[in-house]
């Protein structure tokens, strides 16, 4: 908490049980249903019935207006609005109030309720992304069910289609928060010293939205899917199920809560950080969950903007996208990529940083350079909104412009090469001290660098004229973000794990399900780029039967995968449960997170501190 | 890395690990120079034009001009790995220097990768152009590819109209892409080709076939229910058979 909370005009006790205390997660839900049910009675009732120009205008309408019903019923329930309306009616919430909902002295009770301390968010986010990837999973899993066997699996086409939009959109959603999640809200105050977020608020609302956006997701299971991969490109999406309305609305709140987020752990970092942490002190891990949130500022309003415009071609027959009104699927696409590939960044940026982070740690050696660190972090935000369009070499849109985003994408590889060149330096002849976060440094290494080479196969212009929309591209992407995203940020949560649950990560589970999953990583994926080489495009429900054993391989790897997910989700829950408690440093590393008791008190620090020296002053000094 | 050895003592580069790093290196180098193309050559399917042939061969390429990198990392993991390890739940001692920057190593590896990066672009833009030019070829024969949800179709100039694709091998051929519904993406995959089918534009792709034979057209843009089954053959046969067929195929249409 900041001085907002002090504000002496607040002070003042309340005799009546303020209405905060009354509102949690189950009044969110109820409120939210029940606003979703009138309005959706409602425009049944009282829409005009439409002129046979589509088919599906009217439901589309009442679709989105009852998913927006829902939305602003669940902020309203969860308490998103209480403190902005006491604050225009002129009684802003008290300290007691304040308190209150920081979560004081509440017990398990603050996790469901709009409760604004980082530790708590960072706990919830933690929680979120796990469910978001043990569905993404299930629905992998469906995926490579289906396509073990070739001609037609045993899902119909619709559904197997939605699932693998599903799969796709919820993935990305899971990866964007992984890291700036749980580490960004709840280690990155403590390490650099502040007591709470700059907006304590905003950082209960941008978690909050996370769950109001989920219910439309859901329910667009139900009303035909999303039948037209997580891009959505239109017209597909113009002519895709009601379903599609789900995947827009959920779009929309997504983006809110990633520029709520931004906007907040921007600040903070800017702001805040402790007396002393000048730039050149702050660790590396600021750096990366600061540009990966600060690259979703662009990004993400882009990517609300496209899905608005999708919804209005869907419900209102606007045709931002339809040729025939005078629209273009090329507009779609731009927007979409323009999101598009900053995202894939903003994913992978702080994963990279995190493991940098516990890269002097556990070689007891310091970070080597630092600076080319922070350059190549910088490089690649800087870049990254500059190359969207390489999506789009075949799309036909601009042929002109190829050449130059081939030149903007290949030099990407220079920002990238300096985050490798700090990793294998801070590696070299550094004490290896052998746990899996360190493991998860190599197999970062090892999958980045795949990912990395193969991109550059891609970048090129006429190999992507074969590449492109082809298994390759899938596998390249899973590369990226999940042999090397996924590997950190999964380094990150065991790393962090003692001073998140107050508990040692099991050793022993930890290994084990690092070993599957990057074993099983790697036999899926290379499956997967055979396939993709030999031409088999991507999404397809069937195939050939050239293409059996890859997608044999690719099947069985995954089936790997998750069962070592499995063992991680059993070592997070027992050691979080019943794990070795955690000593204050465990790790004996040199950042401030360390230097806070286990459990953390509410607001981390008693005095705030100083901080004197750069924070990888590992080694032995030269006599 | 110069800075961690003091001068007194022996050359940088006769201490032990730089040797074994650089030994590993060069095996490396070659081992994922080779294997590199090997995988690509062998999983890509036997090239049906120039085209196909110069992708196969930039592949090639790029993973020779990615190995030595890669090596170099793997390398100097496997060195690591393999030098000083410590299990147990007390750290190991600290490091026996305190080296956190080697301007020349900076500098070294950014040159490098900056090289490395013109290298591709360059070689990229020189088949990127030569596939340009073959846009302009004045003989070649002129295609209207539609893709509809979820078939193609063929018309040629002469107002033949085919569900399956033929083309004279040794003629440029250039297709005019276009869509009736929503988004395809029109790929000869034998050919190394692909045009996106927008509705309401029309875009152009060219190719020249150098062998006679059946190749694959699949759709390669999620386009719906169907998308998966929205393949057909290619069929590349002699000039004259061409002629024939296309002569076969107009008269065909003309019949009311």
């Amino acid at each position: 908490m900041t001085a907002t909370m002090n504000h002496p005009a607040a002070a003042a006790g309340k005799s009546r049980k303020p209405i905060i205390e009354h509102l949690n997660i189950v009044t969110a839900f109820a409120l939210g249903a029940i606003s979703a049910f009138v309005v959706w009675r409602l425009a049944l009732q009282f829409l005009p019935e439409d002129s046979e120009v589509r088919l599906f205008t009217r439901e589309d309408k009442i679709t989105l207006l009852s998913m927006i019903a829902w939305f602003v019923g669940f902020m309203t329930g969860i308490g998103a609005l209480v403190a902005p309306f006491r604050w225009v009616m002129g009684k802003d919430l008290s300290h007691e109030e304040n308190m209150f909902l920081a979560g004081k002295d509440m017990g398990i009770k603050r996790y469901f309720r709009y409760t604004t301390d980082h530790k708590v968010v960072g706990i919830q986010y933690l929680v979120i992304t796990m469910v978001i990837f043990g569905i993404g999973g299930i629905l992998a899993m469906l995926i490579r069910a289906n396509l073990g066997t070739p001609e037609g699996g045993w899902i119909h086409p619709q559904a197997y289609n939605s699932i693998v939009g599903t799969h796709g959109i919820i993935m990305i959603v899971g990866t964007i928060i992984m890291v700036t999640g749980p580490i960004g809200n709840f280690i990155m105050p403590i390490m650099i010293g502040a007591r709470d977020m700059a907006f304590p608020r905003l950082n209960a609302l941008s978690f909050w939205l996370i769950v109001a956006a989920a219910v439309p997701l859901i329910w667009a299971q139900f009303i035909g899917g999303i039948s037209t991969g997580w891009s959505a490109y239109n017209p597909l999406a113009g002519q895709a199920p009601l379903g599609m309305n789900g995947y827009i609305m959920f779009i929309c709140i997504f983006a809110l809560s990633t520029m709520v987020a931004g906007a907040n752990i921007t600040t903070t970092v800017v702001r805040m950080r402790a007396k002393g942490m000048t730039w050149n002190r702050t660790p590396i891990l600021i750096y990366g969950i600061v540009a990966s949130v600060a690259l979703a500022l662009p990004a993400f309003p882009v990517f609300f903007l496209s899905q608005v415009m999708s919804g209005m071609d869907r419900a209102l027959d606007t045709s931002f996208y339809n040729p025939a009104g005078g629209g273009s699927g090329w507009l779609y696409e731009n927007l979409f990529w323009i999101m598009g590939h900053p995202e894939v960044y903003v994913i992978l940026i702080p994963a990279v940083a995190a493991l940098m982070e516990m890269a002097p740690v556990f070689t007891r050696r310091p970070l080597f350079s630092f600076n080319v660190a922070v350059m190549g972090i910088a490089g690649i935000s800087g870049l990254s909104v500059l190359v969207w369009a390489h999506h789009m070499y075949i799309s036909g849109w601009a042929p002109l412009l190829n050449a130059p985003f081939m030149l903007t994408t290949e030099l990407i590889s220079i920002p990238t090469g300096m985050l490798f060149l700090v990793l294998v330096g801070t590696l070299w002849r550094g004490r290896l001290w052998m746990t899996m976060p360190t493991m998860s440094i190599f197999a970062l290494l090892w999958n980045f660098m795949i990912g990395g080479v193969t991109g550059i196969y891609l970048s090129d212009v006429p190999a992507d004229a074969f590449l492109h929309g082809s298994m390759y591209v899938t596998a390249h992407f899973h590369y990226t973000l999940m042999g090397a995203g996924l590997t950190g940020a999964i380094a990150a949560i065991v790393f962090w794990f003692p001073k998140m649950t107050g508990r040692m990560f099991d050793k022993r589970l930890s290994w084990v399900s690092f070993w599957m999953v990057q074993i099983g990583f790697n036999v899926t994926f290379a499956g997967m780029f055979i396939v993709g080489l030999q031409g088999q495009p991507r999404r397809v429900e069937a195939y050939p039967a050239l293409f059996n054993q890859g997608n044999l391989v690719t099947s069985l790897g995954a089936a790997v995968i998750m069962s070592g997910m499995l063992v991680l989700l059993y070592g997070v829950i027992s050691s979080w449960r019943n794990g070795v408690k955690a000593p204050m440093n465990p790790w004996h590393a040199k950042t401030l997170e360390w230097t806070v008791p286990n459990p953390i008190p509410l607001e981390n620090f008693d005095v705030l501190p100083t901080v004197t020296s750069d924070p990888y002053g590992y080694g032995k000094e030269k006599k | 890395m110069t800075d961690l050895m003091p001068p007194t003592k022996n050359k940088w580069w006769k201490s032990r690990d730089v040797r074994k790093t650089f030994i590993l290196w060069v095996i490396l180098t070659a081992g994922i120079g080779i294997f590199g193309s090997q995988f690509h050559l062998l999983a890509m399917p036997e090239p049906a034009s120039e085209v196909m042939s110069g992708v196969i061969g930039l592949m090639s390429l790029f993973s020779w001009a990615a190995a030595p990198v890669a090596a170099l990392v793997f390398a100097i993991c496997i060195t690591a790995l393999t030098t000083t390890r410590h299990y147990g739940d007390t750290p190991p001692p600290e490091a026996d220097h305190q080296i956190s920057n080697s301007p020349r190593a900076n500098a070294t590896w950014i040159s490098v990768s900056a090289l490395l990066c013109l290298f591709a672009l360059v070689v990229g833009l020189v088949v990127f152009q030569k596939e340009g030019d073959a846009v302009l070829e004045e003989n070649a024969i002129h295609v209207n590819v539609v893709g509809q949800q979820w078939a193609w179709n063929y018309d040629y100039p002469n107002g033949a109209r085919s569900e399956t694709l033929y083309l004279p091998v040794g003629v440029p051929a250039i297709f005019h892409v276009t869509s009736k519904d929503v988004k395809h993406s029109f790929w000869v995959v034998e050919m190394g080709i692909k045009m996106d089918a927008n509705p309401g534009y029309s875009t152009e792709t060219a190719v020249t076939p150098n062998k006679i034979g059946v190749f694959n057209v699949r759709c390669a843009e999620l386009c719906g229910l169907l998308h998966a089954y929205m393949q057909n053959k290619v069929h590349v046969v002699s000039k004259a058979d061409f002629e024939k067929w296309l002569d076969d195929r107009s008269t065909l249409e003309a019949r009311p």
